[in-house]
């Protein structure tokens, strides 16, 4: 089997877990009462009085199967409903929101993955001594460390304490820049970019120097996983055959470690990257909430009562499902690379 | 046979299981990691059971919610005085860790905290083992259409990080949920039932079992219909805050162990001694539980130790969001939260609040790394593959 054909085994098999993904969130609708099923299906705050009219018109309290048709076909329009919380359409609040998560996103995963297999290989190369054992008890705290506490201890220390690193996404400096003075222009709407576009590059540093904590606090949480893995592949791949081979051949042992070992340690630390971004999308929404970032995974905390008033149901169920399908792409996205680098998964 | 000669026989037949034993203890008492995981796991085990003892509960009948003194919003220092004077007559002089916001007692919140973790933990997760089991066992074990069924079910819920989902579930679910219990036992019978039935008829068990759950859906959906109301044993269930979220960490939580022991099943299937077994004319009932399962059972009792400190963090997290236990309950996460305002306590002293939040943060930290240290240790010592090393 060649490449191309895994790929498209690989995207046909992806099919029925994102239908699988669509009907559970239906069937999470199904567990609400008709009056708070009927948000998902308005687009603005006028038409939150015609709820009695939506029931009706969506057959809200008839049967599933006509549910569905018109759930799916809503969804398939890209109308996920009202959000109280976000003030707008899910769709339209989620596109506003994701630039400040992606930011995030884009900054913690590759030193997460860096360090990690980094600490990793150092981990399993002095197995036992020192630079093992405090790695590997840093990864076990980190594996225990809630987020949220994490977060909050960063900014006790690091701010309050040191006055080093704020939390929140801009200064007020900035922040008046940005949204008040009118000659701000979004460009990518990740701020550290859009900083350097505008000809701002003081903005870009003080976004930076905002996004330490949270970007901390993401790290230290998921590179106990990264770790671990490197670590025990590693570990195996140092006592196959290649190895004592390549050292037989007189070669040294940074040679050997970076060429012959570290290659096919990293193949099975890339099938945990799915895992990863399970991790992350978890992680923002606690370390969002905690640094007080407005980003998508502060808003789905919000929406599902932080305020402790009533939920806000479309805006939950959106995220949910956006972080169901970025989750199945991932994964697809990950057995695709996984296949070209090693040919024993599509061939056997 | 004299009852000695039976006796010694015995001895002979569980030897290898007591010499087995021996070896794990020798191992457990060798690996400093997994000591210092039991005396945490232990202390916090004592904490829970003395809680009476340790903060004795201003109401008898709710020793889960927090007592107040008074209701002021400023948190105060360890080692205020109690100023309530009802509740000083109960013996409770001083806030030993302070209090939080809203003059809630630190102290007795971290103490009585220790066993709604402990609940939330083994509940879960001996709910998700159960189902995981169960399900697990007839994909791995019988295959085919379930099996092909079950898995892609598990695709789907595992499609979703764990605490999104769980933070649909939490707000979906209903306060009221009427179960069928009725539904419920009779299942459990026809399936003992038929478990009897197969072990002398070699009936296809599953199958038989499926077709009396369908049958007896149809027979309840039918006198919904027919009469208007439900049959009698149908009861409703109220469901607070707190087992909202049990439920929806169960819920989510299942897939995985259905996973892994599915995996396992499939490993040990086709060893020589399941052959001989089926071959010498076992039921499967037999097969599974006596001499599939204690083989396949080790990388389970690994994750389940390592889950529970896992979903202490979910839950944790949630009430964190505010999301999980009610106000006032007393419960490590939403401790924090309410230490959510006091991180910064102006230029003069920045840090005049840190009990608010450190200490409850201390408790959850150490509870997590107790169960995730047990578990580290319980795969190096209990794993097949590593023990012998």
């Amino acid at each position: 089997m060649g490449l191309r054909e895994f790929v498209i085994r690989r995207i046909l098999l992806m099919i029925p877990t994102l239908i699988g993904v669509v009907l559970l969130i239906f069937a999470v609708t199904q567990l609400f009462t008709p009056g708070q099923r009927a948000t998902l299906y308005i687009t603005s705050e006028k038409q939150m009085s015609r709820i009695p009219d939506i029931i009706r018109q969506y057959h809200l309290n008839e049967s599933v199967l006509l549910q569905f048709s018109d759930w799916f076909s809503q969804v398939l329009q890209g109308n996920l409903g009202y959000s109280r919380t976000g003030g707008g359409p899910v769709l339209q609040v989620m596109l506003r929101k994701l630039p400040a998560t992606f930011e995030l996103v884009i900054w913690s995963i590759p030193i997460t993955i860096l360090l990690g297999t980094y600490l990793g290989i150092q981990s399993a190369v002095h197995r036992d001594q020192l630079p093992d054992h405090v790695t590997r008890t840093v990864s076990i705290i980190g594996y225990s460390l809630p987020t949220f506490w994490l977060g909050i201890m960063l900014i006790a220390i690091f701010f309050s304490g040191l006055g080093w690193f704020p939390p929140e996404r801009t200064g007020a400096q900035a922040f008046n820049y940005i949204y008040l003075s009118g000659h701000w222009r979004y460009y990518t709407g990740l701020l550290t970019i859009d900083g350097l576009l505008n000809g701002q590059p003081w903005i870009s540093l003080d976004v930076l120097k905002h996004m330490v904590l949270p970007t901390a606090t993401l790290v230290t949480i998921q590179i106990a996983l990264i770790i671990r893995v490197m670590r025990s592949s590693m570990l195996e791949a140092l006592g196959k055959g290649y190895v004592t081979a390549a050292k037989a051949k007189g070669l040294t042992n940074t040679q050997v470690i970076n060429k012959h070992a570290r290659r096919n340690a990293l193949i099975p630390t890339m099938t945990v990257a799915g895992l990863l971004t399970a991790g992350v999308l978890t992680g923002v929404t606690i370390t969002e909430t905690v640094f007080n970032i407005d980003g998508l995974g502060r808003w789905a905390a919000v929406a599902a009562g932080g305020g402790g008033t009533v939920p806000d149901v479309p805006a939950v169920l959106g995220f949910a499902l956006f972080a169901g399908i970025v989750y199945v792409i991932t994964n697809l996205i990950v057995d695709v690379l996984y296949a070209y680098i090693d040919p024993r998964i599509r061939l056997g | 046979m004299s009852i000695r000669s039976r006796w010694k026989e015995f001895r002979l037949g569980i030897k290898p299981t007591l010499d087995e034993l021996k070896f794990t203890l020798r191992r457990i008492r060798r690996s400093p990691l997994s000591i210092v995981g039991m005396v945490l796991i232990g202390f916090f085990v004592a904490i829970a059971i003395f809680a009476p003892i340790l903060a004795p509960p201003t109401d008898p009948h709710d020793p889960f919610s927090i007592f107040h003194d008074g209701y002021g919003p400023t948190p105060r220092p360890p080692g205020s005085p109690v100023e309530d004077s009802y509740v000083r007559d109960l013996g409770w002089t001083t806030h030993y860790f302070g209090t939080a916001e809203g003059q809630l007692d630190i102290y007795y919140g971290c103490i009585w905290g220790t066993q709604t973790a402990f609940r939330i933990g083994l509940l879960v997760v001996a709910v998700s083992l159960a189902v995981g089991l169960l399900t697990g066992c007839l994909a791995g074990y019988y295959g085919g259409v379930i099996d092909e069924i079950l898995m892609r079910f598990t695709d789907i819920v595992l499609a979703f990080p764990g605490l999104i989902l769980a933070m649909a579930l939490v707000i979906a679910l209903p306060p009221a949920w009427s179960i069928d219990f009725g539904f419920v036992g009779l299942a459990i019978v026809i399936f003992l039932a038929l478990i009897f039935i197969g072990r002398s008829k070699k009936l296809q068990g599953i199958w038989t079992f499926m077709l009396a759950v369908l049958g007896f859906a149809a027979f309840g959906t039918l006198y919904t219909w027919v009469l208007g109301t439900p049959p009698i044993w149908v009861q409703t269930l109220n469901l607070g805050n707190l087992d909202k979220v049990l439920i929806a960490l169960a819920l989510v939580g299942w897939p995985s162990y259905t996973r892994v022991i599915r995996g396992e099943i499939l490993r040990v299937r086709h060893e020589d001694y399941v052959e001989a077994a089926r071959a010498v004319g076992c039921s499967d009932f037999r097969i599974v539980v006596r001499h599939i399962l204690p083989n396949a059972i080790y990388s389970v009792v690994i994750i389940a130790s390592l889950d529970i400190g896992a979903i202490v963090l979910t839950a944790a997290a949630l009430s964190f969001l505010g999301i999980g236990a009610p106000v006032g309950y007393a419960d490590w996460g939403q401790m924090i939260s309410f230490a959510r305002n006091w991180i910064w306590a102006g230029i003069e002293n920045p840090w005049q609040y840190w009990y608010t939040f450190t200490i409850p943060g201390l408790f959850i930290f150490v509870f997590v790394l107790g169960w995730n240290l047990l578990g580290d240790a319980f795969r190096d010592i209990l794993d097949p593959t590593l023990r012998r090393r």
